[in-house]
């Protein structure tokens, strides 16, 4: 691959297809996506029930193997990648985050977050070590040791977000993440999602609330399948890598800029 | 991949914990199993072992010849084919062996059946040998009180065991009393030393047999010489291959190149005693196996249950960056560890068995690695043959459905 001054798109969906059933019961829950997503984006999916958007995600999370159409992540077309692959791309790149939580009811807090790290072969000493100090982050430090089923809806979706932060993943899919919350619960999840947006995760978040979408930099709305509306929002990090690069006298005005600000 | 194998393992730890009575339930199938095969091999080693210590004890500078051709079908042995033929072994081959360079002493026994009375009778069953004065050296046989044979003295002289002694006249101070075998009267001159082995090469339980002097012996059977074994000692150990070679060739000279002999030294002379055990334990191996097959039935079973119980798990698992492989080697692991758990409790309570047993019996088992490694291995094996295809179908869980489950 020829060095481009820019870096490749994180994601970068070509005309894809993802068809459920045969014969007659055939139906495509995703009819031709062009999606280009840039590292840094904040993206929020809406859309009404059954219109694709848990599917999208699934595809964009290398769960979905059986797609027509051409998906490159992080400009590797991951068409030709053996299933060994993909989990380490799983395990290394992605971060899931679930409606339901998904937590593993008969481990404890930090051995849920620590999960994803058994996958990289870390000891279990380091495993913990990491899992711990995100918690902290996440204020749920005196938690560690409580069971699942003693945490509250938004600690135990506090839980998942650690959990899928642990392995500093570069995309964030988030699956309905304030569906099973209430909305004190779901502004304290969303601050944290925004926050991981300003530290420059790549955020993908599939919801129905359009309350949420605030916190978003892109809006994409999806209808049977196919994309419906593309909203960019301001601020928008992410649209300086789609455009030209920067010039050298631009990069130290936002260079001095940033400087300022801290 | 050496972390990973612990992390399975614990995990595998944590998740039998869980579920503690299934998991019990599931590893007693295995431990019955391995336990049966425990406490088999643990008890045929040592009936194995206490003949090839005699025989080492006697310094293995010992040989025996047994009538019969020579067989290593221990189901033809217990059938008994030979209990009855009349011996191939003759006076003849006796003098001969006795006639080879470095042979020392040759002792043979006849054993003859028939009844054997004192101041009451004895059991119906008392082993009436007829030898010579050498078994003494041969087989080292003890005496506690009076003479050994002797041919110098009258003919009908007799060496009693000390149980027989006791069974016969109420003591063990049996000397110069007067027993009859098959009706004709035999004067004690000695009594021998309480072995305690009624399993040896000899086939005979001293501590209950009349020993007589081979002439009148065959005076009690028709005047013939029915011997059942000959038992040679060379001078030295280094010498008794070749006195084996030179026996083999000089009887089969005496048989006319029919080979209806066998000449055994070491741990074969153990083996005609050891085949009844070889063919018990053979059978209850045989049992034992199937015990152990429903055990890995059991554990499959409990497996794809667990498999079953912990889909969405699997689909946690698997979007969380866990590969195919990480997958079978969980569930792999656990079923090891459910079998391998139940090999090592079996093994222990086998032992325990064949200590339980062995104070019925005159021998114990034998504590040796061969046993443990049947038993870890075997639990391997079933572990791993009955546990790969729970595995193999939690890793081919299609992770969205999976995470779908009880939603």
């Amino acid at each position: 691959m020829a060095k481009s001054a820019s870096p490749p798109p994180v994601i970068e969906l070509r005309d894809l297809h993802k068809r459920f059933g045969i014969g007659d019961a055939e139906h495509f829950a995703i009819d031709g996506i062009d999606l280009t997503i840039q590292k840094g984006e904040f993206i929020a999916i809406m859309g009404p029930s059954g219109c694709g958007k848990t599917t999208l995600l699934n595809v964009l999370g290398l769960l979905d193997n059986s797609i027509e159409g051409e998906y490159l992540l992080n400009g590797k077309p991951i068409a030709s990648l053996s299933q060994r692959r993909k989990a380490k791309i799983r395990s290394e790149e992605i971060g899931f985050v679930f409606q339901s939580f998904n937590l593993i009811s008969r481990l404890n807090v930090i051995d849920n977050v620590a999960l994803p790290l058994i996958y990289k072969g870390m000891s279990k000493l380091k495993r913990e070590k990491k899992a711990s100090k995100i918690l902290h982050d996440f204020h749920l430090g005196e938690r560690e040791f409580y069971m699942p089923s003693q945490l509250s809806g938004g600690q135990m979706q506090r839980v998942a977000i650690a959990r899928a932060l642990v392995n500093e993943p570069s995309i964030i899919l988030a699956d309905e993440p304030t569906g099973n919350l209430d909305s004190h619960a779901s502004h304290i999840i969303m601050e944290e999602l925004s926050d991981l947006h300003q530290k420059g995760n790549t955020i993908i978040m599939v919801t129905h609330n359009p309350n949420l979408t605030t916190y978003a930099s892109r809006v994409i709305t999806m209808l049977d399948g196919k994309v419906d509306t593309d909203t960019f929002r301001l601020p928008l990090p992410a649209r300086e890598s789609t455009k030209k690069p920067l010039g050298n006298t631009t990069k130290k005005k936002l260079a001095r800029k940033k400087k300022d600000t801290k | 991949m050496r972390f990973l194998f612990l992390i399975h393992l614990q995990n595998a730890r944590q998740s039998i914990k869980s579920n503690r009575l299934r998991s019990f339930l599931t590893m007693v199938g295995i431990t019955i199993g391995v336990a049966s095969i425990t406490t088999i091999m643990a008890l045929s080693a040592g009936a194995n072992k206490i003949v090839s210590t005699q025989v080492d004890a006697l310094g293995g500078n010992i040989a025996v010849v047994r009538p019969g051709a020579p067989t290593n079908d221990a189901f033809s042995q217990l059938a008994g084919d030979h209990q009855f033929a009349a011996s191939t072994l003759t006076d003849i081959d006796v003098a001969s062996i006795k006639d080879i360079e470095h042979v020392s002493a040759v002792a043979p026994l006849m054993v003859i059946g028939g009844a054997v009375s004192g101041n009451s009778d004895a059991p119906a069953n008392t082993p009436i040998v007829a030898t010579t004065p050498e078994l003494q050296a041969v087989s080292n046989i003890q005496i506690a009180d009076g003479q050994f044979l002797d041919p110098n003295l009258i003919a009908s002289t007799a060496v009693i065991g000390p149980q027989l002694s006791v069974n016969l006249f109420g003591t063990e101070h049996s000397i110069g009393q007067t027993i009859r075998v098959k009706g004709e009267p035999f004067t004690i001159i000695g009594v021998m030393k309480r072995t305690n082995s009624p399993i040896n090469y000899n086939n005979v339980d001293f501590d209950n047999a009349v020993l007589i002097n081979l002439e009148s012996g065959r005076a009690l059977n028709q005047g013939s010489s029915h011997l059942q074994q000959i038992n040679v000692q060379s001078d030295s150990v280094t010498h008794l291959t070749s006195v084996i070679t030179t026996i083999n060739k000089t009887l089969l000279r005496n048989h006319l190149n029919e080979v209806d002999f066998a000449v055994l030294s070491g741990t074969q002379v153990a083996q005609p005693t050891s085949r009844i055990f070889t063919a018990i334990a053979g059978v209850s191996v045989a049992i034992a196996a199937i015990s152990l097959i429903v055990g890995g039935v059991g554990i499959m079973n409990i497996m794809l249950v667990s498999v079953a119980e912990r889909t969405r798990e699997i689909g946690i698992r698997k979007a969380l960056g866990a590969s195919n492989r990480d997958i079978v080697a969980q569930f792999l692991i656990e079923s090891l560890v459910l079998s391998i758990g139940g090999g090592v409790a079996g093994y222990l309570l086998g032992y325990a068995v064949a200590f339980a047993i062995s104070t019925f019996l005159t021998f114990d088992p034998i504590l040796n690695w061969e046993v443990a490694g049947v038993a870890i291995g075997v639990s391997l094996i079933i572990g791993t043959l009955f546990g790969i295809y729970p595995a193999i179908r939690a890793a081919r869980r299609d992770p969205i459905s999976a995470l779908r489950q009880y939603e």
